[in-house]
């Protein structure tokens, strides 16, 4: 029998799309339904940060139908999410109850990089290709209605990934303002970009040389991956085979171009603009190949699903692209990578040998290691004000995979790893947005972090093998050292007494001499 | 032609109106095809009587809504030509120039050559005046016992207007003379009961006599007609009919409700302007004059028929039980589609092989199966439909219902826009919203004329959609009467087309793409136009290039000119249009490659089958839409390809079949004028009616000929009988 049938469900800024999905182990994921309401709801939020009861009702009214929609395939479990739109409303909170009330729904609403994430995720499912694509230098392009993300890969791993405010709505709003002749069009919104893309050119690219663009769009992609416009067909096509057919459409009428390439014909102005802004990267970062995997937001929401429950496993390893990205934001900021991989062994060792005690999740796991790894981002402006500066600097950087709570556990984290801690009901307005349950997460991964940040005070690396035991009230931190730890061992009371604290255990270290 | 030639042809003027047949004067022409059925006298007795009947209600149909048109067109001052170059005036002026003759001819056929076979047959139509004795008691009873009641008659003089004469129904006029006092002579009508049957028998004057007489309700009244009028004598009397617009044009964007803005528009038809008044040729002129003017109607609008007014009634006598001999029977009944053996189950069936049935000649019951199934299948999760005629009493819309109350999620659309259908409509759509049915009222400003089911099921293997798709209604009833194809098959791309039809039709965007279907108004045009200029590129690369296009109407100019371009590019176009063809075969260097041939038979052609060579890689499709203005500009329709090659192949056989037909088959000539091809058949040639070879052919495959069939097959017709 089957595994399940499941709903995506997108909210976006301007179009509110189903998808149904059908899931099992041995045919993965399978679509069998894309139902797209066009609905711009984006031009409102993002210039009033409201919506308009008109524009409620009438998601009220779609997503009671959507409900309908996924009773006609007999829907088990949905996910909905909202992006940008929903994103920068401000009343989310009444809008989303108000929803959940009258149609059953819950949405949840996506931080810019979890949704870039989960839409890179969904390349991968199309993995054999994907694979195949980041053996060389790549960039994922990954066009939205408000911004776009431009990810960079390196060696088959992320290793940059930069949000500019150039989505194809935005773009096409500006264009309407300053009421572009259609000769005119292609050749401002280029400039448009460029003025952009020079910033992120000077910033990542330098001298890189990348190699393939793939391309997340709703646009660019149905025409690239219907009319396999390249040799390959399946969406890939070379620098000049796509610019031959975004030129083809330059010079037809709107009508001609929905026509000749069988799409909505409301569609065409915003293909224009999502060819010219690819054309602007081709240019930028003189790729010489695209692939549209033609993949939406809600295949990434079907994929990330079906990966919790089994159904499919991708040989991409995720973790590690968030982790790269994080030891990017380091480099980035001249962290020391002896000291960071010294702190993330000792950290991880700890987090693993207690799990019974501090009974935290695989994700905080990887959290800590982010933490570790940024620990000491905030010196690279202050050495005084350590940790209120790798604060600000995690706060400030986008990374990818990571939602803005987790990023604000992180940011915390290393910061309280330097600073004293602040607690709960002391009113802190650093747990802003933070539930009691994230603010304990903070607590536990910032006592962890602490021992482990205490094992290293001296930054020197004595510490080459460590194992972690619990005996009666103490947690036995076993190091197999010949240096002289006295340092340590004197300092260490300060960094274990918060640990102490937190899990009630106290921490004791027990100096195995090596010969 | 040689190449250059060819291109050089490509600049003429394609679109010059003189190219052209006016719409309507082609529409008569199609109802004098009609006619001619019931002038053949190789058709049985009982069926030239239906076909006469037939063209009687088509024209009735055409006066209310065609004529009625032209007539608004007028009164507008519309002064756009039509295709043919013709303003709205002049075609009036040619439609009721041909129309006269056309009823001429239709009276011409009844009184000289109908009712003399009629009385052979010992059936006598009998005029009451002439009757006595038992007949004479035996009417007088009636009149007073069932008629008498139900009258009302309506004087009119200077305190009482002229009444509301009611569109389509029967009157007798009279002048009236009050029997004491002055000479004035007052006018009194009195509508003929629609309550009544039309047609009265008269008991057998002794047992055993086999003769048959029937007397008209109109000439009952008629004959009693001074018991209406105690106080008056009754100067003259004289049946009429009168006509009226019915052409519903309702602008949808203004319609806050649509469904309460159609019930409007219903109880309203029948005040509409008087188009067309018949009366009787016998009828007192100063009674003419007096009924003509207050109904404002022109001389040439007055049809003076000799004969009983409104044929339609021979439709009643057609369903006189005894009189089986003379009608026909050589047709056989839908027979069993051979691939859904008994009991099978047909989904399993449907996942074996796409299926294609051709209708009447295989049974629609498979489609109502395939409805009834799926809303007692404990794995089906969703039924989807469009409908847009059905039939009194549909099983359809029970299974629908049951469908919803078993907790399938059921969709449909009622197209409540039909025309004539709208009262019928809405009341399926009411009752199916009250069973639990989503129901779609149709869509603004398109009427939504495609015919597709969809049904999504949960099995073993995950999901799974079967989809139904045809050229004809989802009506059990017509579907014994008219040709149809329809298709079933489970392929995933026709699943998901089908799937994104349905979002759209419930309001949802466009897919990004499609896999097979073409759907009008987006892109069915554009996909025609594509597909005969594709011909034309092969033809002039020396490709084999051939179109073979079966549909009822064909009048969209810009699908012509390109048919003619085609047809100068050395493309042999073969056209069977059984209904309007503003298209001109044979014109020398515009469409000397195009045939066109209209097939009017014991069943209503109404199939949509195209078949383009396409240099070798054949191509066949299936629509529901005409190319006409209408269907590929103002309508939802669908348009899918049959790729199978058993299915392809039994495509081929109907439009080869077809283009034989010598025996119902009428071929334009060069001058626009159909000729029938049984008149130019020589003895010894071989004679081939198509549908009678169908019908055979689906009796042979259903493994039954050899068992012999005794029982009688009872066509069974169209409840309006209308083409």
């Amino acid at each position: 029998m089957m595994g399940e049938v499941f709903a995506a469900i997108d909210v976006g800024s301007y179009e509110i799309a189903l998808k149904i999905f059908e899931l099992s182990k041995r045919k993965g994921v399978r679509e069998l339904d894309h139902v797209r309401h066009r609905m711009d709801i984006g031009s409102e939020t993002y210039a009033t940060g409201k919506i308009s009861s008109l524009h409620v009702d009438e998601m009220i009214r779609i997503l009671s139908e959507f409900k309908k929609i996924m009773k006609e395939y007999g829907v088990t479990h949905y996910q909905a999410y909202g992006t940008s739109a929903i994103r920068e409303t401000k009343d989310i909170l009444i809008v989303r109850d108000l929803i959940e009330q009258r149609t059953g729904i819950h949405i949840d609403v996506l931080s810019n990089s979890e949704q870039r994430f989960i839409d890179y995720k969904s390349i991968a499912l199309r993995h054999d290709q994907f694979e195949r694509v980041i053996e060389k230098p790549t960039a994922i392009v990954d066009i939205g209605g408000g911004s776009i993300q431009i990810s960079l890969f390196e060696k088959d791993t992320l290793v940059a990934t930069q949000n500019l405010m150039t989505g194809v709505l935005r773009l096409h709003t500006t264009m309407e303002q300053v009421h572009a002749s259609r000769l005119k069009y292609s050749e401002l919104v280029s400039e448009l970009i460029d003025s952009r893309l020079s910033v992120f050119t000077k910033m990542h690219l330098k001298d890189k040389k990348i190699e393939n663009l793939i391309i997340i769009d709703d646009y660019v992609s149905p025409v690239m991956q219907k009319y396999g416009i390249g040799r390959d067909g399946d969406g890939f096509a070379t620098r000049s085979e796509f610019l031959k057919i975004i030129e083809l459409a330059g010079d037809m009428s709107d009508y001609d171009v929905a026509k000749k390439l069988g799409m909505p014909e409301e569609n065409v102005p915003l293909l224009h603009v999502a060819g010219t802004l690819i054309k602007c990267i081709l240019d930028a970062t003189k790729a010489e190949n695209l692939w549209a995997p033609g993949i939406t937001l809600c295949d990434g929401i079907a994929y990330e699903y079906a990966e919790k429950k089994d159904y499919i496993k991708s040989p991409h390893d995720f973790e590690q692209d968030i982790i790269a990205c994080a030891q990017n934001i380091s480099k980035r900021y001249m962290g020391s990578r002896s000291r960071r991989e010294t702190l993330k062994k000792i950290a991880l060792t700890i987090f693993d040998s207690t799990t019974e005690i501090h009974g935290l999740s695989g994700r905080d796991r990887l959290l800590l290691e982010i933490a570790t790894i940024l620990h000491d981002c905030g010196k690279y402006i202050s050495l005084v004000y350590l940790g209120d500066c790798a604060y600000n600097i995690i706060m400030s950087t986008e990374i990818i995979g990571l939602s803005h709570i987790e990023r604000a556990i992180v940011a915390n984290v290393v910061r309280f790893n330097h600073e004293e801690f602040e607690y709960y009901n002391g009113g802190s307005q650093l747990f802003d947005g933070l539930s009691k349950e994230d603010y304990l997460r903070i607590s536990k991964l910032t006592a962890i972090m602490r021992v482990a940040n205490g094992l290293d005070r001296t930054h020197k690396q004595k510490f080459r093998d460590v194992t972690v035991s619990i005996k009666d009230r103490n947690l036995i931190i076993n190091v197999d050292t010949s240096a002289d730890i006295t340092l340590e061992k004197g300092l260490f009371f300060n960094r274990a007494s918060f640990f102490e604290e937190v899990f009630g255990l106290k921490p004791v270290i027990r100096q195995k001499k090596m010969m | 032609m040689a190449k250059s030639d060819k291109k050089n042809k490509m600049s003429f003027d394609f679109e010059n109106p003189k190219l052209y047949i006016n719409r309507e004067l082609s529409w008569i022409s199609f109802n004098a095809r009609v006619l001619s059925e019931a002038e053949d006298t190789t058709n049985p007795l009982f069926e030239r009587l239906k076909f006469l009947s037939i063209s009687a209600s088509n024209l009735d149909e055409f006066f209310m809504v065609r004529v009625a048109s032209l007539k608004d067109m007028i009164n507008a001052e519309y002064s756009k030509l039509d295709i043919s170059g013709m303003t709205a005036k002049q075609q009036l002026d040619a439609v009721l120039r041909d129309l006269h003759r056309f009823v001429e001819q239709q009276y011409g056929i009844y009184n000289d050559m109908l009712l003399p076979l009629m009385r052979k047959e010992n059936l006598h139509i009998c005029d009451p005046a002439d009757l006595s004795g038992k007949d004479k008691d035996y009417l007088d009873r009636y009149f007073d016992e069932f008629v008498f009641p139900v009258l009302t008659p309506m004087a009119v003089d200077s305190s009482r207007p002229f009444p509301l004469i009611r569109n389509k129904t029967l009157n007798i006029g009279s002048l009236l003379k009050k029997k004491e006092g002055k000479d004035d002579v007052d006018f009194a009508t009195v509508q003929v009961p629609d309550v009544l049957p039309r047609v009265i028998e008269l008991p057998q004057i002794k047992e055993g006599d086999l003769a048959r007489r029937v007397v008209l309700l109109e000439q009952l009244i008629m004959s009693y007609v001074d018991k209406l009028y105690l106080n008056y004598d009754v100067v003259t009397s004289a049946p009429y009919r009168v006509e009226r617009n019915a052409d519903l044009s309702i602008d949808e964007d203004e319609a806050e409700d649509l469904l309460k803005e159609i019930e409007k528009q219903i109880k309203r038809r029948q005040w509409g302007q008087a188009i067309r008044l018949e009366v009787d040729k016998s009828i007192d002129k100063k009674l003419l004059k007096f009924i003509s003017r207050e109904l404002q109607v022109d001389d040439n609008e007055i049809f003076s028929v000799n004969g009983p007014l409104d044929l339609t009634f021979l439709m009643k006598i057609y369903k006189f039980d005894g009189f089986d001999a003379l009608k026909e029977h050589s047709y056989k009944e839908p027979q069993p589609v051979p691939e859904f053996g008994k009991d099978a189950d047909i989904f399993e069936v449907i996942s074996k092989g796409d299926i294609l049935m051709h209708h009447p000649y295989e049974t629609f019951e498979n489609v109502v199966k395939f409805v009834e199934n799926a809303a007692v299948d404990p794995n089906v999760l969703a039924i989807k439909q469009t409908l847009y005629r059905v039939s009194g009493n549909s099983p359809i819309i029970a299974a629908l219902a049951k469908a919803a109350d078993n907790g399938k999620q059921v969709t449909v659309l009622v197209e409540l826009k039909a025309r004539f259908d709208e009262e019928n409509n809405i009341v399926w759509a009411k009752m199916l919203e009250k069973a639990g049915c989503h129901v779609i009222y149709g869509l603004v400003g398109l009427k939504t004329h495609c015919k597709i089911t969809l049904i999504v099921r949960r099995e073993e293997d995950g999901i799974k959609r079967y989809v139904h798709l045809a050229t004809g209604n989802y009506n059990d009833s017509t579907a014994k009467q008219y040709t149809d194809v329809g298709l079933f098959t489970c392929a995933p791309a026709y699943g998901e087309d089908a799937t994104a039809v349905f979002n759209m039709l419930s309001g949802y965007s466009e897919p990004l793409s499609w896999n097979k279907l073409s759907l009008a108004p987006l892109w069915l045009k554009d996909r025609i136009i594509d597909l005969i200029k594709r011909e034309k590129e092969h033809a002039l690369s020396g490709e084999p290039a051939r179109i073979i296009a079966k549909m009822n109407s064909i009048c969209h100019k810009e699908v012509i000119a390109e048919l003619y371009k085609a047809s100068c590019a050395g493309v042999k176009i073969d056209l069977i249009v059984r209904g309007i063809c503003c298209l001109k075969a044979g014109i020398p260097g515009v469409s000397e490659n195009i045939t066109v041939r209209s097939i009017v038979g014991n069943f209503l052609e109404h199939s949509r089958i195209f078949y383009f060579e396409n240099a070798g890689n054949h191509e066949f499709y299936a629509s529901s839409a005409d190319w006409m203005p209408r269907n590929l500009e103002r309508r939802v329709e669908i348009m899918f390809p049959v790729e199978d090659n058993k299915l392809r192949d039994k495509l081929w056989h109907i439009l080869d079949l077809e283009l034989r037909d010598t025996e119902k088959a009428h071929v334009m000539d060069e001058n626009g004028i159909y000729v029938k091809q049984a008149a130019l058949l020589s003895e010894g040639d071989k004679k081939i009616n198509s549908q009678k070879i169908f019908a055979d052919e689906a009796y042979e495959a259903s493994g039954k000929l050899s068992i012999q069939n005794s029982r009688v097959f009872i066509p069974e017709m169209n409840p309006d009988n209308r083409f």
